[in-house]
């Protein structure tokens, strides 16, 4: 028995291109769609560990124990509201952290750094940061205090616009992939005029023809796309482990996989799905009388 | 309900260019009739047939097919009327590229009805019109008349109401002229209302059914001669 279409739609000229189009279409849309979601998850983390945490340099007073200092700072702080929590970063930490940065080599006399205290924010109760400071000024001048929320709101912007600039270019890739559809089933649609005119004669009527072009392109869709995704699953694993190689942690990325190959997976389901629908207006809205 | 399948009245058509082929067309087809269109080459038998299976709006006049004024009715309504018309095209209108068995069953396909019965349907119907040994070839291979015996399975294959055939023996030798007649009367006999057009002198000579000829442009009805 034969299946075969009663549109000879596989041999059309015009539609040969498609799926090549649709395939990188679907490469740069999940690869960009992906690392949107990348960046989004990267940065949920951070700027939450930003928003609720501010951090103390509390001097180091050659010779005398910075001891007496701490300890009437955390006492201030432990009377703020709106702070959960504060304690120093351990010496120890502090020596791995600059060891990392400046290396092993350079000397570096503890005793003359200050003392970082890391103070975690609640999040519930609002903190009056100017009164905390002038509380602090009056313990000693020279204890800063930083607030990363000032400028964690303008990365946190620069995020958005990088989010806001990667889900238009899905969005457009989306939209080319669904107009260059559209295109070739009219194409299509002319060419094959006369078989769809035999078709009307013979009673068929609109959604049958309109079945053959969606069936066609929904194919076309799966396929092609399940290519572009394969191509851009890969892109992704070899970019991962470049970024694994330079330091990103390998537990978030790890974790981030999993969303990934979702969106991977889906996005052939996806694009057949809305390439499909493209063909069955196109094709309804050619045979309108 | 009408009682007519088909009814014109005062029907007239002028192409764009400007050639009137009728100019006042007023007839009826009854279910279960058998009628022969003549008519000198150029008089409109195929315009009229066109009307018939909705492919030709009328200039002017009212057409009615199956009680319904096509004219105004809903587009998406308009294969329901087509479905329970079957047109042998003078020029075949098969599908290139199906083979002879798909071209067949496509009408029941395009139906609704299941692929397994609707070629099984085509393949005992390609058998009776002798291209049972066809039924996997494409239409280009074939000769003109076996193109023209596959576009009458398509045609007969969903015993439709009303059967409009154009010069369905044009292509084919005497003998098979008069298979196809048998098959026609076949279906007529089973309650389908038969318009065929032609100029086929001996088939009009030796069959007893009205004719409808279009002469300057109106149709003159002759009618049921008893059988020779």
């Amino acid at each position: 028995m034969n299946n075969s279409q009663d549109l000879p739609l596989k041999n059309d000229i015009a539609a040969r291109f498609l799926p090549l189009i649709i395939g990188l279409m679907v490469y740069v849309g999940t690869l960009c769609f992906v690392f949107t979601l990348f960046i989004l998850s990267a940065t949920h983390l951070w700027e939450n560990q930003l928003r609720t945490q501010i951090t103390l340099e509390v001097p180091a007073s050659p010779g005398a124990s910075s001891a007496p200092l701490q300890a009437q700072v955390l006492q201030v702080l432990s009377k703020t509201p709106g702070i959960q929590q504060a304690s120093a970063v351990p010496k120890k930490e502090v020596e791995t952290l600059l060891q990392s940065l400046l290396g092993t080599t350079l000397p570096v006399d503890l005793q003359f750094l200050p003392v970082l205290i890391e103070v975690s924010l609640n999040g519930r109760e609002p903190i009056d940061i100017p009164m905390l400071e002038a509380r602090l000024k009056i313990i000693s001048p020279q204890i800063q205090l930083i607030d990363h929320r000032p400028w964690q709101v303008q990365v946190s912007s620069l995020i958005n616009a990088s989010v806001v600039l990667a889900s238009t270019l899905t969005f457009l890739v989306l939209l080319t992939a669904l107009v260059t559809t559209t295109f070739a089933t009219r194409t299509s649609l002319l060419i094959h005029r006369q078989v769809v005119e035999v078709l009307h004669l013979i009673g068929a009527t609109n959604e049958y023809i309109a079945k053959q072009f969606q069936v066609h392109a929904l194919k076309q869709g799966l396929i092609a796309s399940a290519i572009g995704a394969a191509f851009a699953f890969l892109t992704f694993i070899g970019i991962a482990a470049l970024l694994e190689k330079a330091g990103l942690p390998s537990t978030s990325l790890s974790s981030f996989s999993i969303q990934a190959f979702c969106v991977f997976a889906l996005s052939p389901f996806v694009t057949g799905g809305f390439m499909m629908l493209s063909a069955r207006l196109t094709v309804m809205r050619g045979l309108r009388p | 309900m009408s009682d007519f399948i088909a009814q014109f009245v005062g029907v007239g058509h002028q192409y764009k260019k400007g050639a009137e082929i009728f100019k006042g067309a007023t007839f009826n087809i009854e279910p279960g009739s058998f009628h022969f269109l003549t008519g000198p080459s150029g008089s409109g038998k195929s315009s009229l047939l066109k009307m018939l299976y909705l492919g030709l709006k009328p200039t002017w006049g009212s057409i009615r097919l199956f009680g319904e004024d096509p004219l105004t009715m809903k587009p998406s309504l308009l294969p329901l009327l087509r479905q329970q018309v079957g047109v042998v095209f003078q020029e075949f209108k098969l599908l290139d590229h199906l083979k002879v068995i798909d071209n067949v069953s496509l009408p029941l396909r395009v139906r609704g009805i299941e692929a397994k019965r609707s070629y099984r349907d085509a393949r005992e119907l390609l058998n009776w019109v002798g291209l049972g040994d066809s039924l996997q070839a494409y239409p280009a291979t074939l000769s003109g008349g076996q193109q023209q015996r596959v576009a009458i399975a398509r045609a007969v294959i969903t015993r439709p109401q009303l059967l409009l055939a154009d010069e369905p023996t044009g292509n084919v030798d005497d003998d098979m002229a008069i298979k196809l007649l048998h098959l026609f009367e076949e279906l007529n006999k089973m309650g389908t209302a038969i318009v065929i057009a032609t100029h086929n002198q001996r088939l009009l000579e030796r069959s007893p059914y009205p004719h409808l000829t279009i002469r300057r442009g109106t149709i003159i009805r002759t009618p049921k001669r008893s059988k020779p």
